[in-house]
This record gives C-alpha cells, sequence and structure tokens, in this order.
C-alpha cells in the first residue's frame, strides 16, 4: 500500500477549503482513495486554516499524522506544522515570505511575483499551489482545470482562461526549476468512478435517494452543510427545503410534514437539538415518523463549534420527557452514512418513531471517496418501506392507535375523504381523543413500548466485526466515526498483534442476546470514544452490565489518532 | 354539503358561559358554510382551554405542543398545501410561549388561519396572567399587578407582514363567524384574534367589559392602508376594541413561491425524485 498525505494552509477566508477539496476530486478521479480533513477556527477571517489529504492505492479512514506535503501559503502554516513533518517531505513556500529551517525538501515558488505579474488576487495563491503541487507530484493539469471550468462557467470563457494561467506557472515553475524532485506519485490508476462526498453530503445524498421530500433546519456547524447542500439541489431533488426561525420551529414543521404524508427530517448540532427535545417526546407519543440528524461538536453550551466530539450519545439517546421508543443509528463512514440515512427513513415510517442519526465534524465535514456502483446500486436496489402507512381505511371510526401486538398501528395519510383523527400530545384512547384512564395509559404505553421488541426481531443489526474475532488478541470496541482510524490501525498492527474491531452502528436500544457474547469473551477489549466519559461504555454498562478496563478517551476537540492506539496496544 | 354535525366531536368541557363556547360555535358555522368537511381540513391545537378544542372539533388535527401549533400548521400546509390549514390557539399559547413562531409566519405569509383565544389569562394553568394581559393585571402569577405592557397582537401581525388582520369578540358568533369565514377565504396568512371572557378568571375582561368597550368598523374604515389599521389595533391601549377587518391586501402565499411545488399536485402527491444524473456529478 502507498499512502501520502498532503496539506496546505493558510490565512481562513483565502480559498484553502476550495483548493482542498479540488485536490481530493483530483486524485480521486485519478483513481486513488482519499480522506481529508480540514482544521479550521471559529471565524470567517484572520485564523489559520489547514486543508489535510490522505491519498492512498487502498482505503484510508484517518490521517497517519504526518505530512510528506506540505504546502505554506503563510509562514504560521510551517511553524504549526512544522513537528508533524516525515522524513523525506517537501515543503513548497515562497522566500519572498519567509524561509522554513527544515530538514525537508525545500521547493520554493514565487506565489508573490507571479500573483504581481498576472495582476491576481490572494486567493489565487491557491491555484498556483495547486499547479505546483500536482507538477511535484508527477501529474498534469487536465482535472484541475475542469474543474476551474466547472467552478467559473457561468462567468464565462474569459474568467477560466484568467485563472488557468495561475495554475499554469505554478505548474511550469516546478517543471523548470525542480524537475528532479518530481515524484511519481500521482499516476493514473485504473479504477472504477468514484464519488468524493462529506458525511454531511452523503446524510443529504441517502435523504434524496429514500425520498424525503421535507427538510427543516436552522443553521448550526457542524450540521450546516446539510441544509446548504439539499437547498442547492431543491430545483433539481424538488424537495422542500425550510430554514426556519428557530429549531423548535424547525422540528415542529417538519413533525407537521411528516403527519402530512411526506418524508421529513431535520438537521443540527446539539445546542440545536437540545431546543427540540420537546417535541422529540411528542413524536414519540403521537407516533409521527421523523429523521433526525445530529452533527456533534465539542460541547457543552457553545463549546468548540468548529471541532469535533462524541459528547451527546446520552443526551440523544435518553432525549425527550417521558418514556417512548427511539432509534439511534451512528454511521463510521460514507457508505454507511449513505446507506443508514436511507435505513432510517424506513425505520421511521415503519415503527412511527423519531430516528436519529448520529455524524460529528470529523464525519461530517471530512471528505473521502466511494464507489459511484454502491451508490447508483443503492438507488437502483432501495425499496421505500412505508411500514404500516396506508392511503385508504375502511375501518369507522378509524382508529389511529389501534392496539397490536407489534405495537404498530395503521397510519392514514390525511386527506382522505370520510375520515379524520389527531395526533394527540395526550394521552389518547384508540380513536385519538384525549384521556386519563388509567387502562388505557398502560394499554398505549405498552403498545408503544412494543416496537422496540419487533425492532429487535426484524430490524436491529449487530455490530459488524472487522479482522478475525476468533483469533484476536486485542478487540476494540467502538461506534460511529471512529471506525476509519481503527481500520487504519488495524492494517498498520496486522503483522505484530491479531486484533479484531466491534464497530456499533445500530447504537441504541442494544439488543442484548446479540450483543453480549460478543462482549463477554476472554478477550484484551479497549473501547475507544471521542469523549472524555466513554458514554457508549455507560451504556453498554447501564443496559448489559458490560464494563471496560482498557479505555481510549479523547476530548481535546480533536478526533482519535492512529498513534494513540498503537501506543496503547503496545503498553502490554 | 357538510353540516355542523359533522364537525361536531365530544361534548366540551369549558366551563358553562366561557367565550370558547362561541368560538367552537362560529368555527363550525363558518366551515359548514364554506362548504368543507373535517376530511379536507387541517386544524392545529395549540394547549390551553383553547387548544382543547381537539376534541370537540373533528379534522385531520395535530395537538401539539405549547407554543408550537404554528410550525407545525406550516409543515402540513406545505406538504399538502390542497387542505384548509387552521391554527386554534391561546394568547399565551401564540403570543408567549410561540411568539417567535407568530412573527415569523406573518413574515412568511403562509397560507394558514391562526384563531387566537385571547382571553388575556392562561385559563388552563388556572389564571396567570397572559401576554395579553392589561398592565397592572392582578393574577395568582402576579399578585401585585404585571408590570409589563400587554401585548398588542393586531399591531404585531400588521408591522411583521400579515396579509388579513381581524378582530372579533366571543360574544357575536355572528360577526365573529364571518371574521373566520373570511380569513379562512383570504389567501395568506390571516389572523383572527378573539376577544373571549374567561369567566372562571377574568373577572375584569368581562362580556359586560367588552359590551362596554368594543366597536364595529363600518365601510368608511380602509382596509389597504396599513397605518390607520396600526391606529386602530393601538386602541387596545384605550380600552377602545375594534371589530373587524383591519387590515387585508393580496400577496402571495409563501407556499406558491416555492419553486419545486406545483399548483396542481401536492409535495405528498408527486412522483418520487429519480434523475440522478443531475446530482452525481456534483460529486465529481
Ligand atoms: C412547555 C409548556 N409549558 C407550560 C405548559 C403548561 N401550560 C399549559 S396551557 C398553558 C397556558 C394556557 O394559556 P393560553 O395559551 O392563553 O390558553 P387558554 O387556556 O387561556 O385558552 C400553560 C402555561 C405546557 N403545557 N407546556
Ligand atoms: S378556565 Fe376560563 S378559558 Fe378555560 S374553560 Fe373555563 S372559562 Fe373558559
Ligand atoms: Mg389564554
Amino acid at each position: 500500500m502507498k499512502t501520502f498525505v498532503w496539506k496546505i494552509g493558510g490565512e481562513a477566508g483565502f480559498g484553502i477549503m476550495t483548493t482542498g477539496l479540488a485536490f481530493s476530486k483530483i486524485v480521486s478521479r485519478l483513481g486513488y482513495q482519499m480522506f481529508d480533513y480540514i482544521e479550521y477556527p471559529s471565524l470567517i477571517r484572520g485564523g489559520h486554516n489547514a486543508y489535510e489529504v490522505v491519498v492512498s492505492d487502498d482505503r484510508v479512514g484517518s490521517s497517519p499524522g504526518s505530512i510528506d506535503f506540505l504546502v505554506c501559503l503563510n509562514k504560521q502554516t510551517f511553524e504549526l506544522h512544522k513537528d508533524q513533518l516525515s522524513d523525506n517531505a517537501f515543503i513548497i513556500y515562497d522566500k519572498d515570505e519567509f524561509i522554513p529551517e527544515t530538514k525537508s525538501t525545500l521547493i520554493h515558488v514565487p506565489f508573490k511575483k507571479i500573483l504581481f505579474s498576472l495582476k491576481g488576487q490572494q486567493i489565487m495563491k491557491n491555484t498556483i499551489a495547486l499547479g505546483a503541487s500536482l507538477a511535484l507530484l508527477g501529474t498534469d493539469l487536465k482535472i484541475f482545470n475542469e474543474l476551474i471550468s466547472q467552478q467559473f462557467r457561468r462567468k464565462g470563457e474569459d474568467v477560466i482562461k484568467f485563472n488557468e494561467q495561475f495554475a499554469e506557472k505554478g505548474y511550469a515553475y516546478i517543471i523548470e526549476h525542480y524537475k528532479e524532485n518530481i515524484q511519481q506519485v500521482l499516476l493514473p490508476l485504473n479504477s472504477e468512478s468514484q464519488l468524493v462526498m462529506t458525511g454531511n453530503e452523503a446524510f443529504s445524498l441517502g435523504a434524496v435517494i429514500a425520498d424525503c421530500r421535507m427538510y427543516v433546519a436552522y443553521p448550526m456547524t457542524p450540521s450546516s452543510s446539510v441544509l446548504t447542500t439539499l437547498a442547492a439541489w431543491q430545483k433539481t431533488s424538488r424537495m422542500v427545503v425550510r430554514h426556519a426561525e428557530d429549531e423548535i420551529s424547525v422540528i415542529n414543521t417538519a413533525l407537521g410534514g411528516s403527519f402530512a404524508g411526506v418524508r421529513s427530517a431535520v438537521g443540527t448540532s446539539g445546542g440545536g437539538f437540545a431546543l427540540m427535545v420537546e417535541s422529540v417526546s411528542y413524536a414519540g407519543i403521537a407516533e409521527i415518523p421523523l429523521v433526525i440528524f445530529i452533527s456533534q461538536r465539542p460541547g457543552p453550551a457553545t463549546g468548540m463549534p468548529t471541532w469535533t466530539e462524541q459528547g451527546d450519545l446520552l443526551f440523544t439517546v435518553f432525549a425527550g420527557h417521558g418514556e417512548f421508543p427511539k432509534i439511534v443509528l451512528a454511521p463510521g463512514d460514507m457508505e454507511e452514512m449513505v446507506g443508514l440515512t436511507t435505513e432510517a427513513f424506513n425505520l421511521a415510517d415503519i415503527y412511527q418513531i423519531p430516528v436519529i442519526i448520529m455524524s460529528d465534524m470529523y464525519l461530517s465535514e471530512s471528505h473521502s471517496n466511494i464507489k459511484e456502483s454502491f451508490v447508483t446500486d443503492l438507488i437502483k436496489n432501495y425499496q421505500v418501506n412505508r411500514g404500516k402507512t396506508i392511503t385508504q381505511t375502511n375501518t369507522t371510526p378509524y382508529l389511529r392507535y389501534s392496539d397490536s401486538s407489534d405495537g404498530i398501528s395503521p397510519r392514514l395519510i390525511p386527506g382522505v375523504a370520510g375520515s379524520f383523527y389527531q395526533a394527540n400530545s395526550y394521552e389518547h384512547f384508540e380513536d385519538g381523543h384525549t384521556t386519563e384512564s388509567a387502562e388505557e395509559r398502560i394499554k398505549q404505553v405498552d403498545k408503544r413500548a412494543r416496537k422496540i421488541r419487533t425492532y429487535f426481531n426484524n430490524d436491529f443489526k449487530t455490530p459488524m466485526i472487522y479482522g478475525n474475532f476468533n483469533e484476536a488478541e486485542v478487540v476494540f470496541v467502538s461506534w460511529g466515526s471512529n471506525k476509519g482510524v481503527i481500520l487504519d490501525v488495524q492494517k498498520k498492527l496486522r503483522s505484530r498483534v491479531k486484533t479484531a474491531y466491534i464497530h456499533f452502528t445500530h447504537v441504541y436500544p442494544l439488543k442484548k442476546e446479540a450483543v453480549i457474547p460478543l462482549l463477554n469473551q476472554d478477550k484484551r477489549y479497549v473501547l475507544i470514544e471521542n469523549n472524555a466519559e466513554g458514554q457508549f461504555g455507560k451504556l453498554l454498562q447501564m443496559g448489559l452490565g458490560i464494563s471496560f478496563s482498557e479505555t481510549i478517551l479523547r476530548y481535546d476537540g480533536r478526533a482519535v489518532s492512529q498513534q494513540e492506539i498503537i501506543n496503547k496496544v503496545n503498553l502490554k | 354539503m357538510s353540516t355542523v354535525q359533522d364537525f361536531t366531536g365530544y361534548q366540551p368541557t369549558w366551563c358553562p358561559g366561557c367565550g370558547d363556547w362561541g368560538i367552537g360555535i362560529a368555527i363550525k358555522s363558518a366551515l359548514v358554510q364554506l362548504g368543507l368537511s373535517p376530511s379536507s381540513l387541517f386544524v392545529a391545537f395549540g394547549i390551553g382551554c383553547s387548544g382543547n378544542m381537539n376534541d370537540f372539533l373533528n379534522a385531520y388535527a395535530m395537538h401539539g405542543l405549547h407554543g408550537r401549533s404554528i410550525p407545525n400548521a406550516i409543515g402540513m400546509k406545505l406538504a399538502n398545501h390542497k387542505m384548509t390549514v387552521l391554527a386554534v390557539v391561546g394568547d399565551g399559547d401564540c403570543y408567549g410561549e410561540g411568539g417567535n413562531h407568530f412573527l415569523h409566519a406573518c413574515r412568511g405569509n403562509h397560507d394558514i388561519t391562526v384563531i387566537v383565544h385571547d382571553n388575556r389569562v392562561y385559563g388552563l394553568t388556572t389564571g396567570q396572567s397572559a401576554p395579553t394581559a392589561q398592565k397592572g393585571y392582578k393574577s395568582k402569577s402576579t399578585p401585585l399587578g404585571i408590570i409589563e405592557e400587554s401585548v398588542d397582537p393586531l399591531s404585531l401581525a400588521l408591522t411583521q407582514g400579515a396579509t388579513f388582520v381581524a378582530q372579533a369578540f366571543a360574544g357575536d358568533t355572528i360577526h365573529l363567524g364571518q371574521m373566520i369565514k373570511q380569513a379562512i377565504e383570504h389567501k395568506g396568512f390571516s389572523l383572527v384574534n378573539i376577544l373571549q371572557p374567561c369567566l372562571t378568571f377574568n373577572k375584569i375582561n368581562t362580556y359586560q367589559y367588552y359590551m362596554k368597550h368594543v366597536y364595529k368598523l363600518d365601510d368608511t374604515h380602509d382596509k389597504t392602508n396599513m397605518l390607520t389599521a396600526v391606529n386602530k389595533a393601538r386602541g387596545v391601549y384605550e380600552e377602545k376594541y375594534a371589530l373587524g377587518v383591519l387590515y387585508q391586501v393580496e400577496k402571495t402565499a409563501f407556499h406558491e413561491q416555492i419553486v419545486q411545488l406545483d399548483s396542481t399536485t401536492s409535495l405528498k402527491d408527486r412522483d418520487k425524485f429519480t434523475d440522478y444524473n443531475q446530482l452525481l456529478p456534483y460529486f465529481k
């Protein structure tokens, strides 16, 4: 396996993100697998932005922690990242701005002079730098030029040409001055067509595939790009996308839409979800299907908005006053995000409950690529399953909350002539009218609770196991976005230690009989979570009576690193 | 044709003589006059004595959370704009707990009719003062008299973009019924604020009180003049309550401006999206 890391850094607000994404798309189109990660402060201007892309000819899901090609658009980039440089690293910089002190190979590119000579703006420094990078990595400008054309198509041929010359200049400078340094690491590979997407885009795509017709949100990092992506697509997808006045309006609009018969979803981060919680409880008692997307960031309160954490698991699992069922799913990568999102809409309709997709900044805002055929196959094979949703009824009066052995009652889409009913937030009779009768109360509480048994029987998924569980000496236990780093570590450890990874996606509720046998073996288990309290561990303790003596818990706003897992394994 | 009986659910549990009885009757008669049926109607009920109409009025209804009926109503309208949508709410519900939703719904000109039971108290929680209580009003939660000025809901609606603003009195169900009917017929956001005596908890704003202080707008009132309307609305601070349509203008409703909704098929009934060739290039 060949893997390298390219990283670009500079002042926030000057196009680092666009350039990083262009690089990711270029390597993806050349047939490589990639994973990228952005670091940015909660500022629009003035801070430091960095964009790191891991490129490999095999699957990657995390950063190895070292940098092979560092593009410094300013001095700060070098200062902040010099300790991560690998032994044979290259540094692209402009000596008119600063001179790096390092053992790494220095590749000077006169950004300032080129900008000046072509009368370019600050932001075009990126274009020069990317042109130079592509030359140094041994590929051409073909795909980059296509991306430039795409980006400026509406502005006309002149603007396209104007931008292309910056890439050309950066490229030519390397060919002319650093021919002997060129690395042939981006030779095109013969692989099938791939799609580059973030976790948020994967959710958005999944929502469209699942026939979600209404998405309502209020911007909150790191969930906002779901709103902006779906809004950008709305004319094509014909989804109604509403940016409402606050998160309480968000969820109640979506509940209105769902009650009226369209698949609906909302998206937010922890703080916005906190505002929605009362309404989650309404969805619970009134049995209104809803998909809720939560992208976590470090809390409490405003916390660290642009960094990552898995600190809202227990809050989410227990969100809502009163007792009612809900399902919480946690995808670990882009394929799982698209797939589980489509599944979430089916589960919400089948069980008539809120289904929550847990993401975090790391998964939501990182890009990686997946096979286009994975998506097209899913589109082809996905069946919208609306469970006991009905469009006609001949029972009069129609009993919206009729008692049933699986806990699920036929749900009539409103508008059918001759019928009517209410989705009542008060406890109700089977027909939906309010009641305070002890008997009716027990009937409805039991009915709602029975859905979980049905879910365990029909739809709960036992966690995936990566590696050979029976032979494993070390068993990692984790959930959600840690999947990427753990799979990468497993590969690195392969020659030294036998490991297995138990990856939970269906994190709540947990089917005891299915999970306990995986966790009570005579093995060295290591619980890995991106939070301080080991929240999933607590959930396992509470529901299954299982505890962990070894844990890796990270809560500094950064994702769990390969090195800290390797160090932990090596400890014994 | 539907009848009042079609809309009639359970026997109301309101206190005898409560203004809500009159409102219940007026709503049903307006619905019948408009030729609507329980199956062609969405209602979002709030939580309060007002919202308790959920069990007494037949419709496809959401009896949701305190303060949140307006977003429920908006969601229903967007999903199926063929249906008529009402929000039946209390003054605490709509101007207090859900005040933010109210002002934004006015701005959006969502095609919903908001019917507010303005009794100036929290009836269901036994009489604390509501946002429309008069300054100085003594209640269990404000035994020394409420310090805030009362909300002026009509001006609020007028200045935030509502395209139909009316006021009625629960003691005059014929006029009230007309107001509700016109509000439903209006395309866009309509508000009917109903002065509603709460016999049990509000001993000040009684039927007799309103009989003395209300007046009907006559033909000389210019419904299209916002400033005149605001002037009439501000009468609330001088205990002069205008009844009738204060303001009405034609504007495109929210759902009509959503390009992906067409006038003939609702969001619920349209075909599933399939044109992925339009979407996937985004990821390449
Ligand atoms: C979030 C929330 N807060 C408080 C309550 C308690 N509560 C129920 S009804 C109500 C006030 C009702 O007053 P209003 O909306 O004016 O309706 P009315 O009973 O006067 O018709 C309150 C505070 C609640 N149900 N939910
Ligand atoms: S408490 Fe007041 S508002 Fe409620 S039903 Fe009785 S009279 Fe009507
Ligand atoms: Mg009230």
